[in-house]
């Protein structure tokens, strides 16, 4: 009976997408360090802790008000213990659990037992009950009871917690877990060390009257004074044996030190690499929006640089380690990720719907950008794809493998050429206006109403007619190009028109169409 | 302006398709290539192809063009060799107009004081083609219509004859757009040799027999222009 009914509440949770909804929500503000929201639940959590140890520590010889002591006691604990009950829920999965087993027994014919469900969901809660910061999280709930005088040191453990909600701090402890074996190591020989060091000082000193070590507990606190270098001096052997041992001790601290120096270098060495990547992808993901260039060569990086002068974002995926050093030695941001694999976009975390204004194809073959291509197309189906053709052969094949633009620089320079010979200044001029080098720049200025009403207006004002040369419209309906238009145009909003002029009055034409009309 | 006859050097790629857009604009139109395979594709591709090597005394132009009227397009594949053949060619045709091709900037440079009249550096052209694609869409279209497609909207240079009504008059004084439903970008200051200046930059230029101008317009209206300025057709 109990059977069916827990079995009838799981597959009712199973199937409901708002508990599934809620649940995945809780976990993502927890867990999931992607999700963007996270950070303000840390930071959160990080204030109520910094408020919990300054009362502590104002407590210890001021009064603080009750008020503020009901919320350190109550409210933060009560946060406290909830954040650890949502935890404890997110961690597993007991609905499906449940129908797991209820479905096995179906069908191997055995009856539902609920101890064996129960058995299980408790195995794998544990898991998670018995994780170190687990038992931080409990631990830190324990100020809660403060009528015991002794747990009010509970809220130290509440400093522990930072290691949930500070990124640099879980990195440090990550670091240090890849050398356990090592510290493992260091921890055996050092506890030796103390061991034998306090028996033998106890037993040469405790018996002599003028040898301040007189329990073991001395002996030992002696021993780790010592042994670290620290050396206070508020207990001294006295007896020559006593001396003798000391000298050992000190000898073998200095190893002790230089042994957990070095592991600490050699670990953060170690992953120095990985530290770094890791900021480049968090670099990334807080890009609002860039250009991703797949490959990089000497085209790329003149694209990059273009990019970079017009104040563009720019993300490289290469990968070649050294072409992407090279291109980080540029100051460009460049990833040693291979931009053919799903497997890279996935670590980067890159959301092509956001973030991609377009994705530029530059490897140095056809095989590997329509390669490119199709991974890309394979997360992202909108993203402006731009490809370089290499071989004229190929360009079916772009197109195919949803390539929206393709440049092919052979048949650009043959037209170029012609166009050169036969009308060389007209080509200077417009080559001088399309590299941007001459101060004078051709511009597309996408309309919107007001701009659109003000049009005419605003170009036969002295300041712009006759210096900034309106060139055309581009209608949006129709999608066709109206040179030199007149007043009699009807322009609409989303329409381009497109100027020659100088930056600084293509910008004040521009603001001036936006501004509004003075009363 | 008007050249008779062509010569590109290479048959790549890029030499391919030069000889591809400029073969029907001129009267006689060779390929110097260096190996025989080039040659044989050239050939292939109905050009008329010729052997050379980087040695060469080039009497073998003086005899076949007027190079008074011969236009050369240096498009090897290697940018020493570019270099090296522009330089071999200036050293004999003093005024003979040389168009090469460059990898980057760098061999740009290099081609420039070999001689070559313009260079067209291929990296930097087709990264400010990728970059205008994606940031100027529009842009792009309109100039790529402009200048490669059958549209009738042209860009024309026109130089100031002479006599021309024109000649004494500052480029501000006249409403190109109403007047003549053309637009001015540039002029070129025949006193100032060879440089351009944008009329969007402001100058009030005082215009000069031999000018030249630089419009945008519909053909009829570029034809039109050209007759009332007393242009000889």
């Amino acid at each position: 009976m109990i059977g069916r009914l827990i079995v009838g509440i799981a597959f009712y949770l199973h199937a409901s997408a708002r508990y599934r909804h809620i649940k995945k929500f809780f976990y993502n503000l927890l867990e999931n360090p992607a999700y963007p929201y996270k950070k303000f639940f840390d930071y959160t959590m990080i204030m109520l802790i910094v408020i919990s140890v300054y009362i502590l520590i104002r407590h210890v010889k001021y009064d603080v008000s009750q008020e503020w002591l009901f919320f350190n006691n109550y409210v933060i604990s009560l946060i406290f213990l909830a954040e650890y009950l949502v935890r404890l829920w997110v961690y597993s999965d007991n609905s499906k659990a449940i129908i797991d087993q209820y479905e096995h027994d179906l069908f191997l014919q055995r009856p539902f037992k609920v101890t064996t469900v129960v058995r299980h969901i408790i195995v794998t809660k544990s898991g998670f009950i018995l994780s170190p910061a687990a038992i931080i999280d409990l631990l830190a709930i324990m100020p809660f009871f403060h009528e015991m005088r002794l747990l009010r040191v509970f809220i130290l453990f509440r400093v522990f917690k930072l290691f949930r909600y500070a990124k640099s701090l879980t990195q440090f402890v990550s670091i240090l877990a890849s050398k356990k074996f090592e510290i493992l190591t260091l921890g055996v020989f050092a506890s030796v060390i103390i061991a034998v060091s306090s028996v033998l000082i106890y037993v040469m000193e405790a018996n002599n009257p003028a040898s301040p070590i007189n329990t073991l507990f001395d002996a030992v606190y002696w021993s780790v004074v010592t042994i670290f270098t620290v050396g206070y001096g508020d207990f001294v052997p006295v007896t020559t044996e006593g001396r003798t041992v000391a000298m050992v001790i000190i000898v073998a601290g200095i190893a002790v030190i230089s042994f957990a120096t070095s592991i600490v270098v050699s670990a953060f060495t170690e992953k120095l690499d990985e530290i770094k990547e890791d900021k480049l992808i968090d670099d990334v993901s807080k890009i609002d929006q860039f250009y991703l260039i797949c490959g990089y060569g000497p085209l790329a990086h003149q694209v990059a640089h273009r990019f970079q002068i017009n104040d563009k974002k720019v993300v490289i995926l290469e990968s070649n380690k050294e072409k992407v050093i090279e291109a980080q030695k540029e100051g460009f941001l460049a990833l040693a990720y291979d931009p053919a694999s799903l497997h890279s976009y996935h670590a980067l975390r890159i959301d092509f719907e956001s973030q991609v204004i377009a994705a530029i194809l530059l490897e140095e073959s056809d095989v590997l950008n329509i390669y490119t291509a199709l991974t890309i197309r394979e997360i992202a189906k909108q993203v402006p794809l731009l490809s370089i053709l290499l071989h004229h052969e190929n360009r079916r094949k772009l197109a195919l493998a949803g390539i929206n633009e393709i440049v092919y620089t052979q048949e650009l320079i043959g037209l170029m050429s012609k166009e050169v010979s036969g009308r060389p200044v007209a080509f200077e001029v417009i080559h001088a206006l399309r590299s941007e080098n001459s101060g004078v720049f051709i511009e597309e200025v996408v309309l919107d109403a007001l701009m659109a009403e003000r049009f005419f207006e605003s170009a036969k004002l002295p300041l712009f007619h006759k210096r900034l040369i309106l060139l055309g419209v581009y209608k949006q309906t129709g999608k066709s190009f109206f040179f030199n238009p007149s007043n009699t145009l009807a322009v609409e909003a989303g329409d381009v028109a497109i100027v020659v002029g100088t930056r600084s009055l293509i910008d004040e034409f521009k603001a001036l169409m936006r501004k509004k009309r003075k009363r | 302006m008007s050249y008779k006859s062509a010569i590109v050097f290479g048959f790549n790629e890029y030499a391919k398709q030069i000889a591809f857009q400029i073969a029907p604009e001129y009267g006689s139109f060779v390929v110097f290539v260096l190996s025989e395979a080039e040659q044989h594709a050239a050939q292939e591709a109905g050009f008329e192809a010729e052997l050379f090597d980087l040695s060469e005394d080039w009497n073998v132009i003086q005899e076949r063009f007027d190079t008074e009227s011969l236009i050369v397009f240096c498009a090897l594949e290697n940018d020493a060799e570019n270099v090296f053949l522009t330089i071999s060619l200036r050293s004999i045709f003093e005024d003979l107009p040389i168009i090469a091709l460059a990898g980057d900037h760098e061999s740009a440079a290099k081609m420039k004081s070999a001689g070559a009249n313009k260079v067209m550096p291929i990296l930097q052209i087709t990264a400010n083609v990728i970059t205008e694609i994606l940031e100027k869409p529009t842009v792009t279209e309109v100039l790529h219509d402009i200048l490669y497609e059958q549209s009738s909207l042209k860009i024309a240079q026109i130089a100031v004859p002479e006599d021309s009504f024109l000649v004494g008059k500052h480029i501000q004084d006249i409403d190109w757009g109403e007047e003549y439903g053309v637009l001015v970008l540039a002029i070129v200051d025949h006193q100032l040799a060879a440089t351009f200046s944008f009329t969007s930059r402001g100058h009030n230029h005082h215009i000069d027999p031999e000018d030249i101008l630089v419009v945008v317009g519909y053909e009829d209206n570029i034809a039109a222009l050209s007759e009332a300025m007393g242009v000889n057709k």
